[in-house]
């Protein structure tokens, strides 16, 4: 089942186009830089060691223009201002995506390329067109020193970027990818040793750039790539400004789920609902820069991050506010039995716990926030019907965004939102008891019970007991048993095939949006967070579902 | 912070080396340059470097010869098997035996590091080692494939 590399690659308009331009585009370098090394009268010297020496300078300018583009993908700050106008054209938000293509091919041409100039100077010391070693070009000379560091550099780059290391130690990723500033600095300054050259010895000169381009005759593609690496070096100094603005943590709420909440006021950090920001508690790690997802919204005081302590970034942080893992484990079993025996009248799971800052010696840590951060699900108000799907954790954003949505309610000021879909597709309920109770509050306070429509899905395989429980209690309560909220759970998985199915059929009906002319074109935007499994069929059912009528577009969202 | 897993991390190491020393093997079969010859070599217009008589040996093996080259090609291959793994190896006990891989890089490196295409797949093969070398001293081992489980030492 699934599509073949076939279909994906060249049968899907979008990408049968990036292919196209990209591989296009890299095969034109190439083909320019072979035919204007072996087509130049100057560089006669050179042209005499042949095919090889053609092959490395295309695959060098190739290498140059994926130089220049490989930082591109990186400059978040600049991304997110410009992406609400470049979305039509391309997925802005698959940044991470393009920087990894850009990567692959990058590997590709320095094979290329190192293997060429590996023959290339084999042939310079045999033939001795210039007095040299092949070992004194490639180990004295600052094109083979850069080269062969940028090599080194990008084995281990790329080696600790696979998804499995990133995932097992983030940090070794992370602070590996910085040695892609020696790795930059290695590309600008890879031609500064003039090997391209219509003269015996390199034209070296005194002033910048310390060679002549007079017997140079390089493609001087610095010029051109360094842009990406000024502009994204300059994007981290003022992350960096913009970090260090007056932050302060103003509260550390536990909820009896286990979540942390820090509520953080920082005046100076504007966001949207659904973004994300980057936290740093310094008295952790002063390097270290972790995402979280905003839950509170645009309109509250405060800046607030919910987070589970469950790895060693959140631990510590955790033992550092005072609510470490085994007060955490403790207050999570008490709520769990809490959620057998609650109240079902009152509709509670007792209250979260603010933690006493004056109790504890340290006192509250200092933190620093950078962002925010894009995330699609800030074109909510755009479409008619929002569905807002977020499976197990991933319901993080659609917080922020429901806050959202329910300020705005308050105002009357809706865009063109008419109706809100949300399914919350996780494994046990309890465990995100500060979701449901976040939840709670946005359904009472509906006055409309057209407008937001909740569907909770209950993945986990439920026991005998728990099973009599639901049968039982659930007969006639006013509110479900295992979420407390007015929505009843469903069971199992959701078949979203069979869900958009109904919702094209009741929108093309009429029924769905009282009011709505049929003539025009119904947005309906899909809005997920989750595992990539869920996205591919949800995104399958978008596709399918799409008509004249109504057009289901679907976006995702990463962590 | 953070819990890497040495052995994880070197395995993807060792892959990269032992591609590089393939493909620097094959490369090594054209275009035959002993890469010490520069020790006490004379150099030859043209011609390049003529590694002293000290070191015919080398220029017997690798010169004349390609032995070197594909005997570096051999020990990669192998590397590669082993650590991919070829699903042959994956019911092998060896094939979780971490010194062995330690043993093969540095066999590697130390054949690698003789012919001019070489140098790079050699400092990889050695910073593979090191890896395994750090996973071995932190007590790391290695799962066993899902198929071989239960099979009590039989593996």
């Amino acid at each position: 089942m699934g599509e073949t590399w076939f279909q994906r690659e060249f049968l899907t308009g979008r990408r049968l186009a990036f292919n196209v331009i990209f591989y296009g585009l890299h095969f034109f370098f190439f083909g320019y830089g072979w035919h204007s090394q072996a087509t130049n009268t100057r560089l006669a010297g050179l042209n005499s060691l042949g095919f090889s020496v053609w092959t490395s300078r295309g695959a060098g300018l190739v290498l140059a223009f994926d130089g220049g583009l490989i930082l591109i993908p990186m400059l978040r700050n600049i991304i997110r201002v410009v992406r609400p106008k470049v979305q039509f054209l391309f997925p802005a938000d698959e940044n991470i995506w393009f920087h990894r293509q850009v990567a692959y091919s990058m590997a590709f041409w320095s094979m290329v390329h190192t293997t060429a100039h590996y023959v290339n100077f084999i042939n310079v010391e045999r033939t001795q067109i210039r007095k040299q070693s092949a070992q004194m070009i490639h180990y004295t000379q600052p094109g083979g020193i850069t080269g062969h560091f940028m090599l080194l550099i990008m084995m281990l780059i790329y080696t600790t970027a696979h998804h499995k290391i990133r995932n097992q130690c983030f940090e070794a990723f992370w602070y590996t990818h910085h040695l892609a500033f020696f790795f930059m600095i290695g590309i600008y300054t890879h031609a500064t040793g003039c090997f391209v050259r219509d003269s015996v010895n390199p034209d070296l000169i005194a002033t910048f750039p310390f060679y002549s381009t007079r017997h140079c005759l390089g493609y001087l593609s610095w010029r051109f790539i360094i842009w990406p690496g000024i502009l994204y070096f300059g994007e981290r100094v003022y992350r960096e400004y913009r970090a260090r603005r007056a932050t302060r943590l103003s509260k550390v709420l536990v909820h009896p789920s286990g979540a942390m909440e820090l509520r953080i006021v920082k005046p100076s950090f504007k966001y949207t609902a659904g973004q994300w920001l980057f936290i740093q508690v310094p008295e952790l790690s002063s390097f270290q820069w972790h995402p979280f997802t905003i839950t509170s919204a645009p309109e509250d005081p405060y800046v607030s991050i919910h987070i589970r302590q469950v790895g060693d970034f959140t631990k510590a942080l955790g033992d550092r506010l005072g609510v470490g893992p085994s007060v955490v484990a403790a207050m999570t079993t008490a709520a769990m039995k809490g959620s057998e025996r609650k109240d079902v009248y009152t509709g509670s799971r007792g209250d979260f716990v603010e933690i006493d800052s004056s109790t504890s010696a340290l006192g509250l840590p200092a933190v620093r926030i950078d962002g925010p951060y894009g995330a699609p699900a800030e074109d909510v108000f755009n479409c008619e019907v929002a569905i807002l799907i977020g499976a197990g954790i991933g319901v993080t954003p659609f917080a922020s965004i429901l806050k959202h949505i329910w300020y705005r309610q308050k105002k009357g000021n809706l865009g063109t939102l008419r109706r809100v879909e949300f399914f919350w597709v996780c494994r046990d309920a309890p465990s995100f008891g500060w979701f449901q109770s976040l939840l709670q509050e946005v359904e009472a306070a509906q006055a409309d019970p057209n407008f937001l429509r909740i569907n909770v899905y209950l993945t986990q395989k439920i026991g005998e007991d728990m099973l009599w429980n639901i049968a039982v209690n659930d007969a006639g309560a006013e509110y479900d048993p295992l979420t407390l909220l007015r929505t009843r759970t469903m069971f199992g998985r959701p078949d979203w095939m069979t869900i958009y199915g109904r919702m094209h059929q009741v929108i093309e009906s009429g029924q769905y949006l009282p009011g709505s002319k049929s003539q025009l074109k119904t947005k309906v935007g899909t809005y997920f967070c989750g595992p990539g499994v869920l996205a591919k069929a949800i995104k399958e059912a978008c596709v399918h579902h799409s008509s004249s009528s109504v057009d289901f577009s679907f976006a995702k969202e990463h962590f | 912070m953070g819990n890497l897993i040495w052995h994880e991390y070197a395995r993807y190491v060792a892959i990269t080396a032992s591609i590089y020393g393939i493909w620097s093997g094959f490369w090594g079969l054209f275009y035959r340059k002993f890469f010490w010859d520069f020790v006490g070599g004379v150099m030859r217009d043209p011609g390049g470097f003529q590694a002293p008589p000290s070191a015919a040996i080398f220029v017997t093996l690798i010169i004349r010869a390609p032995i070197i080259q594909i005997i570096t090609m051999i020990i990669a291959m192998f590397m590669v098997a082993l650590d991919y793994p070829l699903p042959l190896f994956k019911a092998l006990a060896i094939h979780r035996s971490l010194p062995l891989r330690v043993i093969v890089l540095v066999l590697q490196a130390s054949f690698a590091i003789l012919y001019y295409q070489g140098t790079n797949a050699a400092i990889w093969s050695l910073i593979a080692a090191g890896c395994y070398t750090r996973a071995i001293m932190l007590g790391e081992t290695m799962a066993e494939a899902k198929e071989n489980r239960g099979k009590g030492g039989r593996a």
